[in-house]
C-alpha cells in the first residue's frame, strides 16, 4: 500500500516471489535441512543427541566423498554412472593389496587410488574426446569397473584388519568425530576453495554455463572436462578407502547403486542434470545431510526397513517439487 | 528406397546390423548349438520386457526426455497384480488393477514433468526410488504366487514360439504406426527438435509430453503381466537395470539423446543387439566379473565407432550442402 501512496518516488516492487528466488538459489538446501532439523528433532527425541548426529555424519561419509566428484562432473555438465563401481573397484584394490599381497598400506592406498583415476579419466576421454553421451560412456565404464573390481575380488569378500583402516573410522579427532568424518568434511573445505579460486575451477563453471562461449575464449574445454572425470575418479577412490575402514569387510554388493546415491545428494543440493554452471559444492554436503537424516530419521522412529525407500522416494519428489516452487520453472 | 538406406547416415546401422552378425557368429562357434529354434524363443521371452521398454523409451527420448522408472515401475505393477490376485482370486481384475497402475505412474510421472515442468530425470529417479520401495514394501520383500491362468496362456508353445513373440512384433507395428504416421509421432520429433518452436507452431505440448510418459506405463504394464505370466509369480526385486538396457537400445540403434531423431527401426536393431548381447554371454556360463567386462567393452568399443561413423555421415551432408549452395547462384 505504501507503494501506491508514492508512485512517483519508489519503483515499482517486483512480486514477492521474485524477490525470494535469488535468496532462494542460496539459502534453499539450508532451509530445507533446518527445517528438517527441527521437525525431526521435535517429533525423535534421541534424533539431536550428540551420539545421533555424529552417526549420521559416519553413515554419509563415503557417499559424501563420492559426491564430491559426481558434483564436479555435474558441473560441467555431465553425469557420472559408474561412481558406484568405481567406489567398488578402489576399495577391492586397496584391500587386495593392503591385506592379501601384504603392500604397505601407503602403497596399496596410491595404487588403488590410481587405479580409480585412470577409470574417471578414462570416462573424461570417451565423453570429450571420443565424444559419447556421459549417460552411456559411464554406463559402459560402471560395468568395466564392476567386472574389474570382481575380478580382483575373486571370492566372495575380503576381511581387512589392517590398523590404519581400523583408525579411519575408530580414532576420534575434534568433537569424538572419527577420521572418516574429517576426511570428508576437509575434502569438501577443498573442494569450495578450489572451484571459487582455482583457474580450474573457474573454467569448470565457465564450461558447464555456456560450452560455445568457453571454448570460444579459448579455455582448455577439453582439458577441464577429462579433469573433472578423473578427479570424480579420485574421489570414488578415497569414498572406496573410507568404505574398507568404515566396513573393515569388502565384498561385491557393496557400494551397488551408490551413484544414484551421490547424485541425489547433489540434486537435492540444487544441482541440476541438465543444466552445468549451476550449484555449489557444499550444498551437495547438505544435500548428502538432508537424505543421511532422512533415512537416519526413519529408523530412530521405527519406520519398516522394506518402506523406508518408499519414503525416501516421496520426501525426495516433494524436495523437487518445493524446487520448482522456489525457482520457477526452468527450460 | 535402395539408394536412401546405402546412404551415409544409415553406415552406423549397418555397421550394427554388422557387429550383431559378428556376436552370432562368435556365439556359434563356440558353442555350436546356440541360436537354434529353442534359444530363439528363449532370447525372445527374457527380452521381451527390454523390447517393450525400448518402444516407448524411443519416443521419450526422440521428444528429448528420458525416463529412468521402468524397471522399478515393472516390480511395482507386478507386485499390484500379485496381491489383487492373492485377495481377489481374479485374474481379470488384478490384470485391470495391474493395467491401472501402469498408466496411472506414466500419468504421474508425465504430469510432473508437463504439467509442473520438471525434469524428466529428477521426476524419474525419484520414481526409480519410491517405486521399488513400494513393490518391496507391500510385497514384503516376498515373491507373489499369480496363477489363474496367465502362466499357462504365456508359457504355451505354439510352432516353438509362445504368445510373447507376435506381441513384440504387433508393439513394434503399432509403435512405428504412431512414431512415423500420426500426430503423436510428429509432435513427438517436434517437441525434440525444440520446445519453444514446438509451442509456438501451436502443438499442446504438456498433453502429448503426458501421452508419451502414459504409453511408457502402457508398455510397462505389459512387460509386468508378461514377467509376471513367464515366472507364475510376482517379483518385488524384477526388472533391475531394465531402464539402463533399454537406454543403451535405443542410443546404440542411433536415436540422438539431444532429441529430434530416431526412429524404431534403429531402436529394434539396438535390442537385437542388445539381446543377443546379453543372452550370448551368458550362454558362456562366465563369471560375473568377465560377463560384466565384457559388456562394458563391446558397448563402448561399438559406441565409440559409431560416434565416428555419424560424424563421417554429418561432414558428408555438410560437404553437400555446400555444394549445393555453390552451383545455385550459377544455376540462377
Amino acid at each position: 500500500m505504501a507503494a501506491q501512496a508514492t508512485p512517483a518516488t519508489q519503483a515499482p516492487r517486483a512480486p514477492l516471489a521474485d524477490r525470494v528466488r535469488p535468496l532462494a538459489e542460496t539459502f534453499g538446501t539450508l532451509a530445507v535441512a533446518v527445517g528438517l532439523v527441527v521437525a525431526f528433532g521435535l517429533t525423535a527425541g534421541s534424533f539431536l543427541d550428540e551420539n545421533n548426529i555424529r552417526n549420521i555424519l559416519i553413515q554419509i561419509s563415503v557417499v559424501g566423498v563420492a559426491a564430491i566428484g559426481e558434483t564436479v562432473v555435474m558441473l560441467v555438465g555431465g553425469l557420472d554412472l559408474s561412481v558406484g563401481s568405481n567406489v567398488l573397484l578402489g576399495a577391492v584394490v586397496i584391500a587386495d593389496l593392503a591385506q592379501r599381497q601384504a603392500w604397505p598400506v601407503a602403497a596399496a592406498v596410491a595404487l588403488g587410488l590410481l587405479a580409480c583415476t585412470g577409470l574417471g579419466l578414462l570416462n573424461g576421454l570417451l565423453t570429450a574426446v571420443v565424444g559419447i553421451e556421459p549417460i552411456l560412456a559411464t554406463l559402459g565404464t560402471l560395468l568395466l569397473g564392476a567386472g574389474l573390481a570382481k575380478l580382483v575380488l575373486h571370492s566372495s569378500w575380503i576381511q581387512v584388519d589392517v590398523g590404519f583402516f581400523d583408525s579411519l573410522a575408530r580414532d576420534e579427532v575434534v568433537w569424538r568425530l572419527p577420521i572418516l568424518v574429517v576426511v570428508m568434511l576437509g575434502l569438501y573445505a577443498v573442494a569450495a576453495l578450489a572451484l571459487r579460486k582455482t583457474p580450474f575451477g573457474r573454467s569448470v563453471y565457465a564450461l558447464g554455463g555456456n560450452w560455445r562461449a568457453a571454448r570460444l575464449s579459448g579455455l582448455p574445454v577439453v582439458r577441464t572436462k577429462v579433469l573433472a572425470f578423473a578427479l570424480a575418479g579420485l574421489c570414488a577412490g578415497i569414498a572406496g578407502m573410507l568404505q574398507v575402514g568404515q566396513l573393515g569387510i569388502v565384498s561385491q554388493g557393496d557400494a551397488a547403486g551408490l551413484e544414484f546415491e551421490a547424485i541425489i545428494a547433489a540434486l537435492v543440493g540444487g544441482l541440476s542434470v541438465t543444466r552445468g554452471g549451476v550449484g555449489r559444492v557444499e550444498r551437495t554436503l547438505l544435500g548428502a545431510l538432508i537424505v543421511g537424516m532422512i533415512t537416519n530419521y526413519q529408523t530412530i522412529r521405527g519406520v519398516d526397513p522394506k518402506y523406508q525407500d518408499a519414503v525416501l522416494g516421496g520426501i525426495l519428489l516433494l524436495a523437487i517439487l518445493a524446487d520448482r516452487l522456489f525457482r520457477g520453472r526452468q527450460e | 528406397m535402395t539408394a536412401r538406406l546405402a546412404a551415409r547416415r544409415y553406415l552406423d546401422m549397418w555397421f550394427l546390423g554388422a557387429m550383431t552378425a559378428v556376436l552370432v557368429l562368435v556365439f556359434r562357434t563356440v558353442t555350436p548349438s546356440w541360436l537354434n529354434g529353442t534359444v530363439i524363443q528363449s532370447i525372445v521371452a527374457q527380452n521381451a520386457p527390454l523390447a517393450l521398454v525400448a518402444m516407448a523409451m524411443t519416443f521419450a527420448v526422440v521428444s528429448r526426455h528420458i525416463d529412468l522408472s521402468p524397471g522399478s515401475m515393472l516390480a511395482l505393477v507386478g507386485v499390484v497384480v500379485g496381491l489383487v490376485y492373492r485377495d481377489s482370486g481374479s485374474l481379470a481384475l488384478a490384470l485391470a488393477a495391474g493395467f491401472a497402475a501402469g498408466i496411472g505412474g506414466g500419468l504421474l510421472n508425465g504430469v510432473l514433468v508437463a504439467g509442473l515442468g520438471l525434469n524428466a530425470i529428477m521426476v524419474t529417479l525419484a520414481a526409480f526410488i519410491w517405486a521399488r520401495g513400494l513393490a518391496v514394501g507391500l510385497s514384503g520383500a516376498n515373491p507373489i504366487v499369480v496363477h489363474g491362468g496367465l502362466d499357462t496362456l504365456l508359457n504355451r508353445r505354439v510352432a516353438g514360439f509362445t504368445i510373447t513373440a507376435p506381441v513384440v512384433v504387433a508393439v513394434y507395428a503399432l509403435g512405428w504406426y504412431l512414431l512415423a504416421r500420426t500426430k503423436l509421432g510428429r509432435y513427438t520429433y517436434a517437441m525434440g527438435g525444440g520446445l519453444t518452436g514446438a509451442r509456438r507452431a501451436g502443438i499442446p505440448v504438456g498433453r502429448y509430453t503426458t501421452a508419451i510418459f502414459v504409453l511408457m506405463g502402457l508398455m510397462i504394464a505389459l512387460s509386468a503381466t508378461i514377467v509376471a505370466g513367464q515366472l507364475a509369480s510376482a517379483q518385488p526385486y524384477a526388472g533391475g537395470g531394465l531402464e539402463l538396457d533399454a537406454i543403451i537400445a535405443v542410443i546404440i540403434g542411433g536415436t540422438r539423446l539431444a532429441g529430434g531423431e530416431g526412429g524404431l527401426g534403429r531402436t529394434a536393431l539396438g535390442v537385437t543387439f542388445v539381446a543377443i548381447l546379453n543372452s550370448g554371454l551368458l550362454n558362456l556360463g562366465l563369471t560375473d566379473a568377465y560377463y560384466q567386462l565384457y559388456r562394458g567393452l563391446a558397448l563402448l568399443g561399438v559406441l565409440s565407432i559409431q560416434i565416428w561413423l555419424r560424424r563421417v555421415a554429418v561432414e558428408e551432408e555438410r560437404r553437400r550442402a555446400d555444394r549445393e549452395q555453390l552451383a545455385a547462384p550459377v544455376a540462377a
